[in-house]
């Protein structure tokens, strides 16, 4: 006789399973420890509120397929959570203080690509991640827009034996280097001091 | 419930207990592994990088150096995934695979040369290590922490070595075109560049960084055969954006651990 108490467990353990099989989450972020105080502590020390951070890209549900089997590659949290986090990193880090209300400078900011793709060759596999993230700065008395600018970061990877780690690495990157390009933009420095800068570089 | 004499009851209950005891033991082994394949779909945390701060280095020469290779790279699973499909026949000539190696790698070299003296023409009097060098310069200007920033061509003469704090030396090893996606196939401009930074006369390394740039437009290989001022532009675009790149990642590092 079959114990019945085992069914209820062996389907969470197969769904389980297939659900590992069929689509993995990566716990993709931007920890403190990896931050630096950069350039955007050159700006005096302000209130800044993160307010809204909106996801534009084309397809939510994933950051991409697995080269294999072609099951879904998600984050662990929602990327919009993601990125709200690391421009709280960036910020606090820089001796920015983050507040909900009567900020100086109101920051705004929307994803548009957080995506994982892999090019398949004989031997080996490259991995491109992309992260592209528009901030908009906003004085927050008046409302005056003071900076809005793109910042992408792209990490490309060739391995010869696929590893699922390699994924969250690929993507961790892309994020770091576009928070290290935020972090070092003269221009986004002088927006969180409260001026419109004159672009000193082209939007990347 | 049905009534049974009490041998029998305490029969019937003592099989009872060790089932339930059995159904625990393998519910609790169950839940286990359930969690250890939840957690081995999670991966660890990256490592937080490492670097010793350099904030007292007001004047800077960055100087280009090493060889830049241009290519197109294909990333091309032909032929070989055939060779493999033909090999799986002939399981028994375990030699065929290495020389199937070969044969993927020489006709898939041949395309790469192919490709990349179609877009050569285009681009020979470019000097990809002085347009890194020139854009990072830009970029570290521009940030106002530096009071002078020079690019040199060749190695700082022995009266002037002293001038500056510290010296950048940048590399492009390679450069050009990248296959970045499948299905359509599309290819973006990539450099990948080096740089470290060390105090003159010490030989003690500050900061460095390789960095893979790539860049975030794609198109299809065609357009750059077919349109070389475009080819060009483009080419100019990643150089230019790895100089970026190495400044940013340079000005981030400057403070670490502070």
């Amino acid at each position: 006789m079959r114990p019945r108490g085992l069914a209820p467990v062996s389907l969470v353990l197969a769904l389980t399973l297939a659900g590992c099989a069929m689509t993995t989450a990566l716990d993709v972020g931007y920890p403190e420890q990896g931050a630096n105080r950069a350039l955007l502590a050159s700006a005096a020390p302000r209130r800044v509120q993160i307010s809204d951070v909106v996801d534009h890209r084309m397809e939510t549900a994933r950051v991409g397929t697995k080269p294999k089997d072609g099951g879904d590659i998600v984050t662990s949290r929602p990327v919009v959570d993601i990125v709200r986090e690391a421009l709280g990193v960036e910020m606090s880090k820089n001796r920015h203080v983050l507040v909900s209300d009567r900020p100086d400078v109101v920051l705004t900011a929307a994803v548009e690509v957080f995506r994982l793709d892999a090019v398949q060759g004989y031997r080996s596999l490259q991995y491109v991640g992309e992260a592209i993230i528009a901030l908009t700065v906003v004085d927050g008395s008046t409302g005056d827009t003071l900076l809005t600018r793109r910042y992408v970061g792209i990490r490309r990877r060739e391995v010869d034996k696929p590893d699922e780690s390699q994924w969250r690495e690929v993507l961790d990157t892309a994020l770091a280097r576009a928070m290290h390009d935020l972090a070092t933009d003269p221009d986004l420095v002088a927006a969180v001091g409260g001026s419109r800068a004159p672009s000193a570089r082209p939007a990347t | 419930m049905l009534l049974c004499p009490d041998g029998q009851r305490s029969s019937a209950d003592a099989i009872g207990q060790r089932t339930r005891s059995v159904v625990r033991r393998i519910r609790s082994g169950v839940v286990a592994v359930a969690l250890l394949s939840l957690w081995g779909c999670a991966s660890t945390p990256a490592p937080a990088p490492t670097a010793r701060p350099f904030d007292d280095v007001r004047r800077l020469a960055i100087i280009v150096s090493g060889e830049s290779a241009l290519s197109v790279v294909g990333h091309d699973a032909e032929p070989g995934r055939t060779f493999d499909e033909i090999l799986a026949w002939y399981p028994t000539k375990p030699w065929m695979r290495p020389l199937a190696d070969l044969v993927h790698k020489g006709i898939n070299r041949a395309r790469e040369l192919g490709r990349t003296a179609t877009i050569s023409g285009s681009i020979d009097d470019l000097a990809p290590r002085t347009i890194v060098a020139a854009s990072m310069a830009r970029t570290l200007r521009a940030s106002g922490w530096f009071d002078e920033i020079r690019t040199l061509e060749r190695e700082p003469t022995a009266e002037d070595r002293w001038r500056d704090d510290a010296v950048v030396r940048v590399m492009v090893p390679t450069w050009g075109l990248v296959r970045v996606r499948e299905d359509p196939d599309l290819v973006a401009g990539f450099a990948e560049v080096r740089g470290y930074l060390m105090a003159p006369g010490t030989g003690v390394i500050r900061w460095e960084a390789s960095q893979d740039v790539t860049a975030p437009e794609q198109f299809p290989l065609d357009a750059f055969k077919k349109d070389h001022d475009f080819a060009r532009q483009q080419l100019v675009d990643i150089l230019e954006r790895a100089g970026q790149r190495l400044a940013s990642e340079l000005m981030y590092a400057r403070s670490a651990g502070r």
